[in-house]
Order: C-alpha cells, then sequence, then structure tokens
C-alpha cells in the first residue's frame, strides 16, 4: 500500500482483504462502511467484513481470475460515498483499576501518567464503534486519546474475563467473553454484548457509540 | 455342447473381464476359468458320485463381484483381513476390492476356514475372477 | 441417542462451519479435517455437512442407545464395536446397547491424530446461527457450547436409522492416501502469500520454505505454534485489526509463526506472512503434536487447481457411494 492507494491481497483462496489508506480515521471507516454494503451484493461474496478501515470479503467460490475482481473493487472505492451510519448511544459504568483493572501500572509505566489522569482522558470521548470481531460481540472502537496509547503485551494473558476493557496499542475494547487477549485491561463494565437467539445477535453494531461512564476509580 | 462351440465360448470368454462363467443345462454344465492368461473348462464333478453332504464340503471361492482391484489389507493397515488357516464366518470379510475411490468387502459364502488367496494384493481383477479359496466348515463343526 | 462413555476427551460436536456470522464476531468453527467429516457423510447418505463428533483424544467411547448406522473417518483409531475391531472409513451398523471404542490413532500409513463418528441422519443437536458446529468462545452451539463429558447424550436425526442390506458394509480409501502431498518425506501444504509477505528479511522467508517446522504442544483447535527458524520483518510493523480466515499464518514479535486453525479469532493484529490454501487445511487439521510440517509456495492457479481437486474427491466418492447404496 502506497500512501494513497488502497491495498488488495488474499487471504488463501477463501477471502480477499482491502486496506484503505491514510490513518484510521471514522470519515474512511463510513466509505468502508459503504463499500462493504455494495460489495456484499456481489456474487462471488459470502459476507463483506469491515475492520479497522480495512474490509475483508468472505467468498463464496473462488474467483478463478484474480484481476477482475481486484479491478472492481478499487474501482467501486474510488467511486464510493461515505455512508454515516448514525446508530445509538450506549453508556457503560466501569470500574477501573484495583482487580478489575490488572494491567493499570503497566499503562502508567508507559505513559507517565496517574491513574486518575488514564481515566479522565479514557472515559471523556464518545467511541464510535467502527466494526465488531475478534469474538462474538466484540466491538472495534475508534477515538481513544493517543496520549493513553499502550503496546499490547509481549505475553498475552491466558483468559481475562467478559466485560474486561482493555488498552491494546491506540485502540480500546471491551472483551464480550472470557478469553486470551494481549492488551492491558484497566477496568470492567457488566454489559451483555451478544445473545444467538436474538436477531441480530449483537447487542451492538457499527454506527453505534460508546461512551464510559465512570462507576469508581481502585487506586 | 459339441467341441466347437465349447471352443467358440472359450475364445469369447478370453477377450472379457469376466474370470468365471458357468452354463449349467438340464444334462450338463460347462464351467470356463479365464486367467487373463489363457480359458481352461473346469471339469465337471460326476453328480452320482456325491451326496449332499460332502457336496457341501467341497471347498469353494469367494470372486470378485464387479471390475477392481483386490486387496488383502485396508490401505491404512499392514495386517492382512484374514490369514490361511484362519475360521471365517458367512458374511465376513476376507479382502476388499477397490473400485476407484470405493472399498468393498469380498465375503465368505458359508462359515469355512481360509484355505488361501488366489490372487495377489494389489491385482486388478474381473467380475467373478476366483480371489480366496475357502473350505467349508460342518455344521456343528 | 449416542451416550458419552468418555471423560475429559475434548470431542465436540462439528459440522462443515458457521458462515455468514463474522460481522458480528462469530468465526467459523468447524471440522478441523471437513473432508473426513464429509467421507463419512457420504457412507453414510448423509447432507456432507451433517453435525458429527470430532475426536481429538483417545480413548473414546460411546454406547449407541438404539440401532444406528455410523461411520468412524479421520485417523484409524483402532475402532471395536463391544468386541469386534472395524474397518476404517466404513459405513457400519451397531445394535441398541453396543459400545464403540477408539484407541489410539495408528501411526503408520498416515499420521493423523483426529478421528470423525458419523451417524446416520447426522447429530440433531439445535442449528444456532445456520450450523451446528460449536463455538467454544461464545459458549454456544454443538452440544450445548462446550466439549462433550460423560454422561452426555446427543439426539440423531431421523432417529437413527440403519442402512438395510446395501445402507453399509462399503467404504472409502482415506484422501491422504489417494492425494498425498510431501516434500522430502514431511507432510507438506501449500501457501499463498500474504499481505506483509515482502515485509520479511529474505533470510525469514528462504527459511520459511525450506524448513520443517514442529506443531508444538501450544497447539489446538484455535492455533497451530510452530517452532523453528526466527521470523524477523525488515523493520517494526504496525497493523490495524483486520478480517483473517483460517490457515492465516501470523507472525508475532516472538518470530514464531502461528497459524490461526478453525476456532481462531475471526479478526487478527499481527503481520501475516502467508495462508495455508483451503484445499490443504485437512492435512495441517490431522497433523499430531510433535509432528513436522513443511510448506510449500503456491500460485492462485495451483490453489485454485488444489481445490479443484478436492471436490473432485468428494464428487468421485459420492457418486460411488450413492450407487453402491441404491
Amino acid at each position: 500500500m502506497t500512501a494513497d492507494t488502497p491495498s488488495f491481497s488474499v487471504l488463501g483462496t477463501s477471502a480477499l482483504l482491502f486496506e484503505a489508506p491514510g490513518s484510521t480515521e471514522l470519515k474512511t471507516q463510513q466509505r468502508i462502511w459503504a463499500l462493504a454494503a455494495e460489495v456484499g451484493a456481489w456474487p462471488e461474496v459470502r459476507e463483506a467484513v469491515p475492520g479497522m478501515n480495512n474490509l475483508m470479503l468472505s467468498l463464496a467460490h473462488t474467483p478463478r481470475h484474480l484481476g477482475d475482481i481486484e479491478a472492481r473493487l478499487r474501482s467501486a472505492w474510488a467511486d464510493i460515498h461515505a455512508l454515516p451510519l448514525q446508530g445509538r448511544l450506549v453508556e457503560l459504568p466501569v470500574v477501573y483499576g484495583g482487580a478489575a483493572g490488572p494491567h493499570m501500572a503497566d499503562v502508567v509505566g508507559h505513559t507517565g501518567l496517574t491513574v486518575d489522569e488514564i481515566v479522565e482522558r479514557h472515559s471523556s470521548p464518545l467511541y464510535p464503534v467502527y466494526a465488531l470481531g475478534s469474538h462474538p460481540g466484540y466491538c472495534y472502537l475508534g477515538g481513544m486519546d493517543p496520549r493513553i496509547a499502550t503496546p499490547r503485551r509481549r505475553v498475552p494473558v491466558l483468559s481475562i474475563p467478559g466485560g474486561a476493557v482493555s488498552i491494546g496499542g491506540s485502540q480500546t475494547g471491551v472483551s464480550a467473553s472470557d478469553g486470551p487477549s494481549g492488551w492491558n485491561t484497566i477496568g470492567s463494565t457488566a454489559m451483555c454484548f451478544f445473545d444467538p437467539k436474538r436477531h441480530p445477535p449483537a447487542l451492538l453494531q457499527p454506527g453505534d457509540t460508546i461512551r464510559f461512564l465512570v462507576e469508581k476509580v481502585i487506586r | 455342447m459339441h467341441a466347437h462351440e465349447l471352443e467358440q465360448l472359450a475364445a469369447w470368454l478370453a477377450g472379457t473381464d469376466i474370470g468365471w462363467l458357468e452354463l449349467r443345462g438340464p444334462n450338463e454344465c460347462v464351467r470356463l476359468r479365464n486367467d487373463g492368461v489363457r480359458v481352461d473348462a473346469v471339469p465337471d464333478d460326476p453328480p452320482s458320485s456325491l451326496d449332499a453332504a460332502s457336496a457341501a464340503m467341497q471347498p469353494v471361492v469367494a470372486t470378485a463381484m464387479s471390475v477392481g482391484v483386490f486387496l488383502h489389507r485396508h490401505p491404512l493397515q499392514d495386517a492382512p483381513l484374514v490369514r490361511p488357516g484362519a475360521r471365517v464366518r458367512a458374511g465376513q470379510a476376507l479382502g476388499l476390492l477397490r473400485i476407484g475411490a470405493l472399498l468393498l468387502p469380498v465375503t465368505a459364502p458359508k462359515d469355512a476356514t481360509v484355505a488361501g488367496t488366489l490372487v495377489a494384493h494389489g491385482e486388478t481383477v474381473g467380475f467373478g475372477t476366483p480371489l480366496v479359496e475357502l473350505q467349508p466348515i460342518a455344521e456343528g463343526g | 441417542m449416542i451416550e458419552i462413555l468418555s471423560a475429559s476427551a475434548l470431542a465436540t460436536v462439528q459440522d462443515l462451519g458457521r458462515t455468514g456470522a463474522l460481522q458480528w464476531g462469530v468465526g467459523t468453527s468447524g471440522a478441523m479435517d471437513p473432508l473426513a467429516l464429509a467421507g463419512g457423510n457420504i457412507l453414510l447418505g448423509n447432507d456432507e455437512g451433517a453435525a458429527a463428533i470430532e475426536v481429538p483424544v483417545f480413548p473414546f467411547q460411546v454406547r449407541f442407545t438404539e440401532d444406528c448406522s455410523f461411520a468412524v473417518t479421520g485417523a484409524d483409531c483402532a475402532a471395536r464395536l463391544d468386541d469386534m475391531p472395524l474397518l476404517p472409513w466404513w459405513a457400519h451398523e451397531a445394535h441398541a446397547g453396543q459400545v464403540l471404542h477408539l484407541g489410539l490413532p495408528r501411526q503408520g500409513h498416515w499420521r493423523a491424530s483426529r478421528a470423525y463418528l458419523c451417524v446416520a441422519g447426522g447429530l440433531d443437536v439445535p442449528a444456532v446461527l445456520g450450523s451446528r458446529s460449536t463455538q467454544l468462545r461464545g459458549a454456544f452451539g454443538g452440544h450445548e457450547g462446550r466439549a462433550l463429558r460423560q454422561g452426555d447424550r446427543l439426539p440423531v436425526a431421523g432417529g437413527c436409522a440403519v442402512g438395510g442390506r446395501r445402507g453399509t458394509g462399503h467404504g472409502l480409501v482415506p484422501p491422504a492416501l489417494s492425494m498425498p502431498l510431501q516434500v522430502d518425506g514431511v507432510p507438506a501444504v501449500r501457501v499463498l502469500p500474504a499481505a506483509e509477505y515482502t515485509l520479511f528479511t529474505d533470510a525469514s522467508l528462504a527459511a520459511f520454505w525450506s524448513e520443517p517446522w514442529k506443531i508444538t504442544a501450544q497447539s489446538d483447535r484455535y492455533g497451530y505454534r510452530l517452532s523453528g527458524a526466527r521470523l524477523e520483518p525488515k523493520a517494526d510493523i504496525e497493523m490495524r485489526s483486520h478480517g483473517i480466515v483460517p490457515g492465516v499464518i501470523q507472525v508475532p514479535s516472538g518470530g514464531q509463526p502461528i497459524v490461526q486453525m478453525r476456532d481462531a479469532q475471526p479478526t487478527g493484529g499481527y503481520p501475516k506472512l502467508g495462508t495455508v490454501i483451503d484445499a490443504d487445511l485437512w492435512r495441517l487439521g490431522q497433523a499430531p503434536i510433535g509432528s513436522h510440517v513443511r510448506f510449500i509456495e503456491a500460485t492462485w492457479d495451483e490453489a485454485v487447481t488444489a481445490q479443484d481437486h478436492a471436490s473432485r474427491w468428494l464428487d468421485e466418492a459420492r457418486r460411488l457411494v450413492e450407487l453402491q447404496r441404491s
């Protein structure tokens, strides 16, 4: 990918990956949502799955020749207009630090900020839901304050609980179920993000917005 | 059947994949065996010299039910399905016939002891080719 | 019903996977060896994607509570019905009360690690989001969203139909024998380079293609952690979270590759060197812990051709078995 052209690559024969150029932005994500809506209707595409300013095309059948679909994809991107999805605002009360935030000290150590400064910067923004992925119901959020960015852990933790609020690089998110994670957990919230019996089964979707409320800070 | 008719029949059989041909009439029975190299007439057992019990004890052969490749063992395994001298029950698999990706059992026609295999593992066979020779076990034995 | 007699065997109900739910963060799951699952279903006249039990740890025992036709495919695990040894990759009949025992996989003609118990009609667990595969992370699908335990009873669709005279008593040659793939005697899989391929050093790429990689004990349905040469990028690579599929080979900062498998997360943030092609994932899914694997660089055309071969194997198997069963 050069500075201003999108990147096209394959994930084996079962999917294609399209990455938008530039830094990760909401405006670009809105164009990705629009592209997903258009490309998702193509007969060879089983599902169009947005990521962070990128799109994976899960294929229903494998095209014999890649050139055609790559050309169509680039052409669609060139013409696409942003799809400014406006969803709901969901507020999540968070207990920061203490047992609920076992890696708060690592964020303090990396950023040089105090716990209160970290909590203040983490709970101030409105976080748009860019995409779902990772595990059922998990939301990839944009809009985190870069001053609290902390690299992913060298050794991932075997299991962090559902509801864990974590920072990985320049992103933040909430685990929807127990599982391994390489991110830094700074707090905990109680929310059901996924119910397979509902339709749709995920409680949040791209276009929704999350705000973290400070329920408690354990220093 | 006249001799020349038998020759014609044998010549025709030699050009086919059929390993065994048996024609029964009211007064005679013609048996021809085709091993792919030559066709032999298999002599009749004179019926009057046998009673039903010893007729039932004559060696029997399990034959191929189709063209295919005869296998002594399953392709995933080393041990043959049966060894000479083994006692087998009617319906028990003595070997396998491979037809493309499909495997079919070559089964014992009656309770018997395995006398020996007549075709090597991996050989292509035709319909009716004798594969395994068996010695029936007397009932109650 | 099938009653599970074994404790702690890590067995799960799987079918060919759950599609269409990536948008909600739900990965595909499904059989680690889809050809074995499909082959077992073909032997019984089932839909190829009928649900079955995937058995990764042995010994494993179940009891049939009713008459049932079944097949055990995948690894040859010295299957016995009560005392009777069973042929592998074969359609058998069980009577009510009989116990099926699967032993340690034999490592002779094919080193394989997982077996599939298929039943006529398939397992009748509820489909969730279009599939009967077990979604372990989300704790749904399969049997109660978890691995099977002693005492679990699994219903069989169509009430365990017995095949009748021609419904059983036939088998298939396993695809591992009819479509072998090896390099220097080591089982191999084909790989298509991925987006970050050119960002790795030449020495790393050379090592990736030329060395055998060991499947470490930290390998499971989520991913296979491999050990071997240290793979390094030319410079630090900053990645954004993006969709991935089973087969993607990630290289985290430790330099040891991880191949994402059927229960992997549907998204990832590590650099990707390549992807094991879909048509070869079954080979990797059967490779035992402690064994080695080689990677073969494939072109797009070669990958498409490999898929055609796998489809043709299934088509021929289906055609021959249907002829036999009719």
